[in-house]
Order: structure tokens, then C-alpha cells, then sequence
């Protein structure tokens, strides 16, 4: 289990990240929603262990991640962050082996190809990644990093990602969050930063609000994403529907001026 | 089918180096060969397969002698010290994850250029120095330049754990210009002895080498930079960003320090035995990078071949284009190179996609 516990980060004396508590288990997906400016992306990396918090304590099954060594931690989680810039002239499919610089093989396995052809990559490896169009350097990304977990192992993993479908179109969304979904059966357990709400609804199984750096709900994804709750945490009319606990959820909202037939009892402050 | 892809690749990153050291060689035998005395060629390679205890032919003492004394530890010493800019520029470019770092940009060569002068100046009032180092004392001195103004220009181009890149030159530039002014002052305070050693180090350029300093070079050159080249995966890592080299699992910075120590040792020894040479650090590893692709493993191991090959041929040019007399080399790797700059500067976005 990846768990953090009361964690506090501070940026000039102003907590960013306010006695948070998660935790993420393999198996399971988890979205984390919030508003600009939450501390989405610094929970993110206090989680990945780019930042350390000076109170509180991530664990790695079990394990503080102050104790593990960057290739330790490696191991054990793999990470994709929003933007990732390419300064040199590399390939597509150097990018993507990056991911399997830990492994002593001389020779990849079929990993690479596997992952490629799944996030349908596999046709672009011969081009400068630099050429690639937002999506497409996107997908290779999501390849590196799902490289780096795709060998099945006997201990619990992580994958934590940060908008990882923000520059796809709609069929890739749908596609890459299918494939990181399957993950899940390979003793994995899925953070993703999300802002699509209907995303984050159909793929994920639980949620956190985040709000101010301070968690306002989470739990299983059909109790935390209610109309109320989102609303609270985005301040603006959002509809939530939903024909039963099996059927898909539709998460809606409007431009502030049209009449909605929806009865939302929203206030514009 | 990806086993097939990645075998090519090492079999055409293998070629490239395999042709690029054949051409190192080649070059060099050539080099030992012609000059203001000429050998011929095969009386070169009979006296070089003589040190090796295989007789063959027949040459002259004063052949042997010249090739020998003179122009074997010269063509060495610049190939080691060619090399050593070329390995160190191409670190330093995927260190800083920016092509146009240089180590005469940044104000590495400046630094070892000033500790040197320092040293060359002030150094008769420390004995002791020399007693402790002895003929390592110069290089080990302009190392510590060079790795001071390294540090510096790294510690103010840097915050939040990325690198500006324009903060970057202009603590280079600073530090380079401090630099220059500083060796001016230890100048102004230099006796008659003292300014002599300066201006004989200042012009000494290659032609200076003798098998001490070979031996030096060998040692404080070779090693680090084959300790940079064992950093491949990792510069290849960091090319996508500090943040994803250490997701991936590499200790960042381990790698850094590494990369800035290592270039300051190699680019100081540098200096200290033939004064500031530009450019080098900046065309080869781009040369390299254009014609046969990005991936470290061939850049840095490349990048020591072909700036090996460039100096030695810089060398060469410099000792016969006016003949008997010498050009100073960095004037030829100027002349080379600034046009290379400025094309560069030109063609700047479209190297980096």
C-alpha cells in the first residue's frame, strides 16, 4: 500500500499540502480532483518523492520513501509528470527504452514493443520525438513510463500520473485509460490527477477532493462524486447523473449565463 | 522484431566509433610524419613498431629523436587534450540539458586558466605545494579554477531544480571576464621569473609537450573521461529532465557532480598544459549529435574520438601552414569554430526539437 500520513508542505510559510492523509491500494484506481492552485501537483510529488514534506510520512509498502535510494524507489513506482521536454535529437523508441534503463538485460524484452503497440506508438518509433504533435509526445511519455512497470513482479506497485490524457483527443483518452485500467491486474495501484470529470467518473474507483491543500472527501467513487460535493470543491453548478450503481455516471455543467433545466440549488458567490 | 531494432543500432553506433577511432589513428601517424623536418611515412611506422621490439626498415637517429622526443608526446598530448574538451562539452550539453554549453562558455577554461596563472606566479612562495604534488601541481591547481567557477555558475543558474539557461551564460560571461581581470592583477604583481613562466605557458600551446606532461594527461585526462563515458544512461535520462531521470531511478545528483567534477578535472588539465583552446567543446559534440543521432552511449565516446581528431589536426595545421614557425592552435580552432557558433545561433530551434 502506498500511504501517506498527516503530511504538511510549506512554500513560504503558507501550507500548500495541509495534513493530508491517503491511501492508494494496489488493485485500485484513484483520481484526484481539485480546483486550480489545490496542491494537486505538490501531493504529486510529495507522493513520487520529488519533494519531501518536513512533517508527516509517505510509505512504500511499509517502507518510508526517505529511506529508499532513487532506484529503490524506482522499482516500485513509476511516475509520468504533466510536461516533459525533449532537448536533444532522440528517437521515439530511445525515449521509450529510457523506461527500461534499470533492467540488466543487454536486449529489451518484448516490453517495449508490447507497451508501443498498446498505446499505439509503436508506428511513430523511427521520428525525432521533438517532431511529435502534443498527443502523440503525450502517448510516448505514457509509454516510457509504463515501461518501467509492465514486467509483472510478486510486490505491490504504483503508477502515479499527472494528466496523462490532457492533450488527447477523445478516442485516445477513452483508449489510454482502458489500458492504464488494466493495469490494475497486475498487482498495480493508479493515482491520476484528472480534469475531466466524466473521466474520472467511468475509469476510477475512488476519489479525493482536494480544496486548499486540505482533503474535503474521499471514498469509493460513486460517494464522493455527488452533485454537492463537487460543486463545494469547484464552486459552480455541476450536475451529476447516474441511472444506478452499475450504469454510467454523466458529470455536467453549463456556462454561468444559460437557463439550465437542471435543478441545481447553486449560489454564485 | 524490437531485439533486431536494438542490435542495428549498437552495430551502427559501433561502426561510427570503430571508423572515427580508425580515423584518430590515421590521422595521427599522418601528423608524425610531416612538419618542419619531414619523416617518411615509413620510416614513422618503423620507428613506432621499433618501440614495440618488431625491427623492420631503416630511418635515421635524428628521425628517431625528432618523432620520439618531439612530435610523439605532441600529437598525444593533443589528442588527450582534444579529446578531453570534446567528452567534456558533450557531458556538460546533457548536464545542462542546453547545446550551446561550452566549457570556455561557462567559464570553466577561464577558472583553470586563472588558478594556473596563480599558481605560475605565486606558486615559487609556496614550496611546499610542489613539494606535496610535484609535477601535478599546475594541473591539480587549474582544476580547482576550473571546478570553483563550475560550481558557481551552476549554483546561480540553477533554482528550483531547473537550469536558466540565460542566467547560465551570463554567470559564465562574469565569471570569465572576473577571471581574465584576476590574471591581469596576478600579472601586475608577477616578478621578471614569474612573467617569463606566464608568457611561456600563455604561448605554450602544444608545442610544449614532453612525456611528462603526456604522462599527467594520461592519467588526469583518460580516467575521468572514461568515467564520464560510463555515464551514458544516465546524461540519456537526464535529457528528458531532472525530474524523470529521478522518477526513473537515477540518482541525480550523484550524476551531477560527477559530470561538473569530472569536466573541471579534465578541462583544468587541459588548460594548464596548453592554454585556453575554444570551440572544440561546442562543434564536436554537435557534429556527432546531427549526423548520427542523440543517444549518449555514441555522443560522449564520439565526442572524445572526434575532438581528438580535431585538435590533432588543428595541431597540425598550426605547425605547417607557416612553416618553420608555429600559429598558436586556438587561433585555428576559432577560426573553425566561431563561424560554427554562429550558425548554430542561427540555426538554434531547429537543433533543439
Amino acid at each position: 500500500m502506498l500511504e501517506a500520513k498527516n503530511i504538511h508542505f510549506c512554500i513560504n510559510n503558507k501550507p500548500i499540502v495541509d495534513q493530508v492523509s491517503i491511501h492508494l491500494k494496489p488493485g485500485e484506481m484513484t483520481v484526484l480532483l481539485g480546483p486550480n492552485g489545490a496542491g494537486k501537483s505538490t501531493l504529486f510529488r510529495l507522493l513520487s518523492g520529488e519533494l519531501l514534506c518536513k512533517q508527516g510520512m509517505v510509505r512504500y509498502n511499509g517502507l518510508p520513501i526517505s529511506g529508499l535510494k532513487p532506484k529503490e524507489l524506482a522499482h516500485l513506482r513509476a511516475v509520468m509528470p504533466q510536461h516533459s521536454t525533449m532537448t536533444f535529437p532522440f528517437q521515439v523508441i530511445e525515449v521509450v527504452m529510457l523506461g527500461l534503463m534499470l533492467s540488466k538485460k543487454k536486449y529489451p524484452s518484448n516490453t517495449v514493443e508490447e507497451v508501443m503497440k498498446a498505446t499505439h506508438t509503436w508506428e511513430l518509433k523511427n521520428q525525432l520525438y521533438g517532431n511529435l504533435s502534443g498527443g502523440e509526445k503525450q502517448r510516448v511519455q505514457l509509454a516510457r513510463v509504463l515501461c518501467q512497470i509492465w514486467e509483472i513482479k510478486s510486490f505491490p506497485r504504483y503508477l502515479l500520473l499527472d494528466e496523462p490524457t490532457s492533450s488527447m483527443d477523445i478516442a485516445q483518452q477513452h483508449h489510454i485509460l482502458e489500458i492504464i485500467g488494466q493495469l490494475k491486474h497486475r498487482n498495480i495501484g493508479i493515482l491520476a490527477i484528472l480534469h475531466d470529470l466524466n473521466l474520472a467518473a467511468n475509469y476510477a474507483d475512488n476519489a479525493v477532493l482536494l480544496k486548499n491543500g486540505t482533503v474535503i472527501k474521499q471514498g469509493p467513487i460513486r460517494e464522493v462524486m455527488t452533485a454537492e460535493n463537487l460543486q463545494r470543491n469547484f464552486d459552480y453548478p455541476i450536475h451529476v447523473e447516474t441511472d444506478g450503481p452499475a450504469a454510467p455516471i454523466y458529470v455536467s455543467s453549463l456556462a454561468p449565463n444559460k437557463k439550465s433545466s437542471y435543478t441545481t440549488n447553486f449560489k454564485f458567490a | 522484431m524490437i531485439q533486431n531494432l536494438v542490435y542495428s543500432k549498437m552495430q551502427h553506433q559501433n561502426l561510427v566509433l570503430s571508423i572515427l577511432g580508425l580515423g584518430m589513428v590515421m590521422l595521427a601517424v599522418f601528423s608524425l610524419s610531416i612538419g618542419a623536418f619531414s619523416i617518411p611515412f615509413s620510416n614513422a611506422i618503423s620507428i613506432l613498431l621499433q618501440q614495440l621490439g618488431i625491427v623492420s626498415g631503416s630511418y635515421t637517429v635524428q628521425e628517431t629523436n625528432v618523432l620520439l622526443q618531439i612530435r610523439f608526446p605532441r600529437v598525444l598530448l593533443a589528442m588527450l587534450v582534444g579529446g578531453g574538451l570534446g567528452i567534456s562539452g558533450a557531458a556538460l550539453q546533457g548536464l545542462f540539458r542546453n547545446p550551446l554549453v561550452e566549457p570556455g562558455l561557462i567559464g570553466v577554461s577561464s577558472g583553470g586558466a586563472l588558478f594556473a596563472v596563480i599558481f605560475i606566479v605565486f606558486g615559487a612562495s609556496f614550496p611546499w605545494i610542489t613539494g606535496l604534488f610535484g609535477s601535478f601541481s599546475l594541473p591539480l591547481f587549474a582544476f580547482v579554477g576550473g571546478l570553483i567557477n563550475v560550481l558557481l555558475v551552476y549554483k546561480m543558474a540553477n533554482y528550483g531544480g531547473k537550469t536558466d539557461i540565460s542566467l547560465l551564460i551570463l554567470a559564465g560571461v562574469a565569471l570569465t571576464a572576473l577571471s581574465s581581470a584576476l590574471i591581469g592583477l596576478a600579472i601586475f604583481y608577477a616578478d621578471e621569473a614569474a612573467i617569463r613562466n606566464f608568457t611561456f605557458w600563455s604561448l605554450g600551446d602544444v608545442g610544449g609537450a614532453n612525456w611528462n606532461k603526456v604522462k599527467i594527461a594520461f592519467l588526469l585526462i583518460l580516467a575521468p573521461s572514461c568515467w564520464i563515458m560510463l555515464q551514458y544512461r544516465n546524461l540519456n535520462a537526464l535529457a528528458l529532465g531532472e525530474n524523470e531521470a529521478f522518477h526513473m531511478g537515477v540518482n541525480v545528483q550523484k550524476v551531477k557532480y560527477i559530470v561538473l567534477f569530472m569536466s573541471a578535472l579534465v578541462v583544468g588539465v587541459g588548460v594548464s598544459m596548453t592554454g585556453t583552446i575554444g570551440f572544440v567543446g561546442l562543434i564536436v559534440p554537435h557534429l556527432i549529435r546531427l549526423s548520427f543521432g542523440a543517444d549518449h552511449r555514441l555522443v560522449l565516446s564520439g565526442a572524445f574520438l572526434l575532438g581528438a581528431c580535431l585538435l590533432t589536426g588543428a595541431d597540425l595545421l598550426a605547425r605547417t601552414l607557416v612553416m618553420p614557425a608555429e600559429m598558436p592552435i586556438g587561433i585555428i580552432t576559432a577560426i573553425i569554430g566561431s563561424p560554427f557558433f554562429i550558425w548554430l545561433i542561427i540555426n538554434v530551434k531547429k537543433i533543439r526539437t
